[in-house]
Parts: C-alpha cells; sequence; structure tokens
C-alpha cells in the first residue's frame, strides 16, 4: 500500500501523459504504471515518476534497449 | 580548466558549462524548505510586490494554461491561478525535486490541486509539446540557467501563437550611487543572513554573484528578441533592483 502513489494523494495523474513530451526528441512517451516511468523509445530512456511527480532530467533517467 | 570546454558563470567563478546545473542544483537542494521564508528576508517581502506586480502586467485570463518554469515552491503559479479563477490550469516546472516537494506541501497547493501540476525539467529541454502554453513565467530563475538563450528558444517553442513570455528577473540599478550601496548590502549582508536562516553561507554568496553579473535589461531584451520575440518590453521594479521582461509570440 505504501507504493501504491496514487494512495498518497499526489498520485501520477493521467492526463499529465498528453501533456509529456519526450525532452530530447520530443516525441511521445509510453506510462510503465508498474515501474512508475515514463518511457521514450527513440532516445532509449525511462523516466522515473517519484511522488506523483515525473522527474524529466537525462541524467536521472534510466537507460533502456 | 582545460581549453577547450565551454565555460560559464557560476556566480563570481568561470566553471564548466557540464558542471553549473549540479552547482545550482546543489544550492537549491541545500536551500529548498527556507527558501521562501529567505526570499522574504532577503528582499525585505519585496519579492511579494514585484510578483504582484508581474501579474498586474499579465492580466491572467480564466481558462489560460501557464507554464511557469524554474516554479520552485509554486509562489507563481498559485497567484496566476487566484487571479485567473476557473478553468486556469498550472504547471510548476522545476530542476529540484525537493523545491517542488516543498511547493506541494503549502497550503494553497492543496486547494488548487486540480489545477496544478509539478514536473522536475530542464528549462533548456522542456517535456512539452510545441505550442502548447498560453502564458511562460520565470521568475528568479533565467539567471541560474546555463545557457540562457537556449531557454529562451525553448520558451518560444512550448507557447501558442499569441501566446506571452514574461521574465522576473535580478537586474542592474541605471543610477551608479544606488548601484553601489546596494552591492554592500546585497555582498556584506546577505551570505551572513543565509547563513543565519538556512545554515548555509555559500548559497547566499552565490546568489548575490549571480545576481550581478546577470545582463542589464537593455541586453537581456535584445536576448528575447533574439529568440523569436516581438514587443518585447521592460518595466523596472524598485529602481532596477529587479525587472520584469515582456515579449509576445506572434
Amino acid at each position: 500500500m505504501s507504493d501504491a502513489p496514487a494512495e498518497r494523494g499526489h498520485g501520477f495523474d493521467r492526463h499529465m501523459l498528453e501533456a509529456l513530451v519526450c525532452p530530447v526528441t520530443k516525441a511521445q512517451l509510453r506510462y510503465d504504471a508498474a515501474a512508475q516511468e515514463l518511457i521514450s523509445r527513440p532516445a532509449h530512456l525511462a523516466f522515473p515518476i517519484r511522488n506523483g511527480i515525473p522527474i524529466m532530467l537525462v541524467d536521472e533517467a534510466r537507460e533502456i534497449d | 580548466m582545460t581549453e577547450n570546454k565551454t565555460t560559464t558563470h557560476f556566480g563570481f567563478q568561470t566553471v564548466d558549462e557540464d558542471q553549473k546545473a549540479g552547482m545550482v542544483h546543489g544550492v537549491f537542494s541545500s536551500v529548498a524548505s527556507k527558501y521562501d521564508v529567505m526570499n522574504d528576508l532577503m528582499s525585505m517581502g519585496i519579492h511579494r510586490i514585484w510578483k504582484d506586480a508581474m501579474m498586474d502586467w499579465l492580466a491572467p485570463r480564466p481558462g489560460q494554461r501557464l507554464l511557469d518554469v524554474a516554479g520552485g515552491t509554486g509562489d507563481v503559479a498559485f497567484r496566476f491561478l487566484q487571479r485567473a479563477g476557473e478553468g486556469t490550469h498550472a504547471t510548476v516546472l522545476d530542476m529540484t525535486e525537493s523545491m517542488l516537494l516543498a511547493g506541494q506541501t503549502r497550503a494553497e497547493a492543496e486547494s488548487m490541486a486540480a489545477s496544478l501540476d509539478w514536473v522536475v525539467g530542464d528549462a533548456m529541454a522542456l517535456p512539452f509539446e510545441d505550442n502548447s502554453f498560453d502564458v511562460y513565467t520565470i521568475s528568479f530563475g533565467i539567471r541560474n540557467v546555463t545557457r540562457v538563450q537556449d531557454a529562451l528558444a525553448e520558451a518560444f517553442r512550448v507557447l501558442r501563437p499569441g501566446g506571452r513570455l514574461m521574465v522576473l528577473e535580478f537586474s542592474q540599478i541605471p543610477n551608479d550611487l544606488m548601484q553601489k550601496v546596494y552591492d554592500l548590502y546585497s555582498f556584506n549582508i546577505i551570505p551572513p543572513m543565509g547563513k543565519l536562516v538556512t545554515g548555509d553561507r555559500d548559497s547566499y554568496q552565490y546568489l548575490v554573484e549571480s545576481i550581478r553579473k546577470f545582463p542589464d535589461q537593455e541586453t537581456f531584451a535584445a536576448m528575447i528578441r533574439a529568440a523569436g520575440f516581438e514587443q518585447v518590453k521592460y518595466r523596472n521594479l524598485s529602481m532596477g533592483i529587479a525587472a520584469l521582461h515582456s515579449g509576445w509570440k506572434i
């Protein structure tokens, strides 16, 4: 329960996904609810969501294949 | 310092461009929780009057979409939403996660939660589509950006045609004598006061140095025009201690 962000009052709001793009490629992102990540395929980056806040910094992103 | 690296200012120090963001991040991470208190002390409460002057010139309207960059603890976004009323939306973007977390815990954030988004991001690489906001504000943030011109270009990109940029930043006092008095105050009073309140003298030493290094009103207006903005104008606040710059994406 503690790792379900929506229950802490600051959950990631899905409507935000419509507004956000990858800061590198400006391409659309895919929301991985389980991992709490925003995936940018073209940039091979996964941006973390912490406390409901998307962290859209390349330095903080995880590299993916 | 290696010769082939691009350098920038970190206060009065010259540092490699790729180091500045981290150094600025360190400053704001270390002062986040006491940032609002310190702003009040440093400016003797005047930053509130400046932010109100910013709102007077902006004249927020219902239904507008605001992007407040370097929005930290939400000060400008809250004011904007309060003035604009129903149907308005604000996105607060900041490099520093702890600043946004501090903003989310403020009372106003609770009552306006449905109209607010919080995003950690870089002013030079905004995570938003082209033409997506009506208003872009940056208040006491742009002088901390590594490449100011890149941030202005990103502001232009994410604003809709007809959208407006408004920058509130410390500036230069046109009167030399007044500038000397102000320098005495800022270099001798602010860093010790910062140490007293936040326990961190170096961060406030950086703040006063970075203020002195920022381009004057006309130079900065020219940079805004170079990014593509039109009808660029500025207003001095408190004799030029700070200035508001406005520009439109036509």
